[in-house]
């Protein structure tokens, strides 16, 4: 009987509480850490059409509640010439509410956070793209080598894998320290997520980072963002030639507010 | 391996939250199409247009998905309400296993997950077609589907035409009382063998009032104030049902990502079979909303092949836990097991011809 009585309300709520969800993401900006901008629009008329639904259910509920709690299917709601929609249900009817509810409700006091350098390395570092990357369609080598992005100097990379190409070109850099393990104390790596869509296909790409002559990258944690001045040069790295920036000047930076690239 | 370990369920949550954001709005814009067209087109008068070869026919049934768009919960009880209007069963069951992913929203939603890759797009909607066709197809051999189905959807439906060869036999020659067959009484004509009911403008079972309230030439029920109260509550119904199960497959999603060795995803899913199969039983565990099964894909697609992410946005509409369960409620185990049988194997033919040929 309980259940009778508060499932409509919990229904509302949970869809409420999803509306609000979506919207304090894209208001406080967390929005970018969760998916690609393409589609910050989409989830904003989400929220708002679920606010618009539950806002809607839950005053046609305050109206039957005050009108002698009738139930909406009573016969004095003049419909009978409608057929009741079937429906099949899975779960238990508050079952659904229930857990939407829940989690909406984490995700009000949590707060997502981007992922670390750790799963970087979980993920396989790499510094070519995945297959399934939009390739790049035109070459332009016009743009000036320190206006590069981490992610240009990647996608240029794909294109002309060989290093020696790039030697003595100025790079001007930002993304966060990853430590691999099998390199010397002189290098790190300076990564960047990626995503087509949303978290769910972040995929890391980073280039590798030779320090000046007496620094340890134990002065550059992991995850923190810098922002990397220098020259592109050539090193033998895992056996492997690899395009490798010979720092100048490191500057650490704070976390940008949308930290992936595109 | 403290830090490990929060850094792993940190991920997990990200990836989780994640794929529901992005995946609510496609539910929201799912579940309002199925409510504004389960309430307001008249689907008799759809299948009034339907091809009546069985090849055709599946075909159509497999297309009707996008004026319905539907995701596989809710089209199992349309594909219901068809067979119970005397829809045949090719074009039934097309519409049952194609629906789900033929549809605008599936579709702009996998495109959107992968707009990288369009050939998954494309490939998605013409294996979907083909499969479904090819089984709704098959299902046309069997003229009488009543043994196939459960005892009281088998009941409601019309009896099969019957094929003309056996019509004029039973031209009364004879007396009518020396007929063997059904007869309805006290018609114009005498005694009237049943089955000439089902000649032209046999109708099955009408629920009575529902014819009257659509003007007959529309497809389309005006728009009322009750509709638009009943249109907000299946709305409602299906959040609650299908977010329940878009959390629970997100869930899976995180965890399946974020918890499974990586040697192990690598292994199984670089190569050209067992990726494939791993997908299909994947698909079918996870039964995760086809409206938003295309983002979960995208989770594995820098580890997976194209092919067995194909096999996965193919089969998971038409086969899956959650949907056996509710096929379970039109048709026998006997015919549910037929048609995982054959939708597994078609794409797993297809879907390695992709990893073979095109990967």
């Amino acid at each position: 009987m309980i259940l009778k009585k508060f499932g409509p309300w919990l229904d509302t709520v949970a869809i409420l509480s999803w509306g609000i969800l979506l919207l304090k993401y894209w208001i406080t900006g967390k929005l970018s850490i969760l998916i690609h901008p393409n589609y910050f629009g989409l989830t904003v008329a989400g929220g708002i059409g679920l606010i618009i639904i539950g806002g809607y259910k839950m005053w046609e509920l305050i109206q039957l509640d005050r009108s002698n709690q009738k139930s909406r299917t009573s016969p004095t709601i003049n419909s009978p010439r409608i057929p009741k929609v079937e429906h099949i249900t899975l779960f238990p009817p508050s079952f659904g509410s229930t857990l939407m509810l829940s989690v909406a409700l984490i995700g009000l006091v949590t707060t997502p956070r981007t992922f670390t350098s750790q799963t970087a390395l979980e993920r396989g570092l790499t510094e070519s793209l995945p297959i399934t990357r939009l390739q790049p369609q035109e070459f332009r080598n016009t743009t000036k080598p320190e206006k590069r992005s981490l992610i240009e100097w990647v996608r240029l990379l794909n294109f002309n894998p060989e290093p020696d190409t790039y030697i003595g070109q100025k790079v001007k850099v930002q993304g966060f320290v990853i430590h691999p393990p099998n390199v010397s104390e002189q290098y790190i790596w300076i990564g960047r997520f990626i995503i087509t869509c949303c978290a769910a296909d972040a995929y890391p790409v980073g280039l590798p980072v030779k320090l000046p002559i007496g620094q340890s990258r134990t002065a550059f944690p992991p995850d923190s963002w810098l922002e990397i001045e220098g020259k592109a040069s050539s090193e033998e790295l895992q056996g492997k030639r690899k395009l490798t920036i010979q720092a100048d000047s490191l500057k650490s930076i704070p976390e940008p507010k949308n930290p992936y690239d595109y | 391996m403290q830090p490990a370990l929060t850094n792993q369920l940190n991920n997990a949550f990200t990836l989780f939250l994640s794929l529901l954001v992005e995946a609510i709005p496609f539910l929201l814009l799912g579940v309002l199409f199925s409510g504004v067209l389960l309430g307001f087109v008249d689907e008799r008068k759809l299948i009034a247009r339907i091809p009546r070869n069985p090849l055709l026919g599946a075909l159509a049934g497999s297309l009707v998905g996008f004026l319905f768009p539907v995701c596989e919960c809710g089209n199992v009880p349309v594909a219901r309400r068809l067979l119970i209007q005397g829809v045949p069963a090719p074009v039934a069951i097309g519409f049952l296993l194609a629906a789900p992913t033929i549809n605008p929203i599936v579709i702009w939603a996998t495109w959107t997950a992968f707009r990288d890759q369009p050939e998954i797009v494309v490939l998605r909607v013409v294996f979907s077609l083909i499969t479904a066709t090819i089984i709704g197809w098959v299902f046309s051999t069997q003229k009488d589907l009543r043994p196939l189905l459960q005892p009281a959807i088998a009941r409601a439906l019309p009896l099969p035409k019957p094929d003309s060869s056996e019509t004029q036999l039973l031209t009364p020659e004879t007396p009518s009382l020396l007929q063997s067959g059904t007869f309805i009484l006290g018609m114009p004509g005498g005694a009237v063998p049943i089955e000439s009911l089902l000649q032209d403008n046999w109708k099955p079972l009408q629920t009575g009032k529902t014819e009257k309230t659509s003007k007959p030439s529309s497809l389309f029920h005006r728009l009322s104030k009750e509709r638009l109260g009943l249109l907000l509550d299946s709305m409602v119904q299906e959040l609650r049902e299908l977010g329940g199960v878009l959390v629970v497959g997100s869930a899976i999603a995180a965890i399946v990502q974020v918890g499974t060795p990586r040697e192990l995803i690598l292994n199984l899913g670089q190569s050209p079979v067992s990726s494939i199969l791993a997908m299909l039983l994947l698909a079918a565990v996870v039964s995760i909303c086809s409206t938003v099964d295309a983002f979960f894909a995208l989770s594995f697609a820098a580890t997976f092949t194209s092919g067995s992410l194909l096999a996965f946005l193919v089969f998971g509409p038409m086969i899956d836990i959650k949907g056996i369960g509710l096929m379970l409620s039109i048709f026998k185990a006997r015919a549910v097991i037929y048609f995982m049988v054959l939708a597994a194997q078609l794409t797993f033919l297809m879907t390695l011809g992709v990893n073979l040929y095109l990967g």
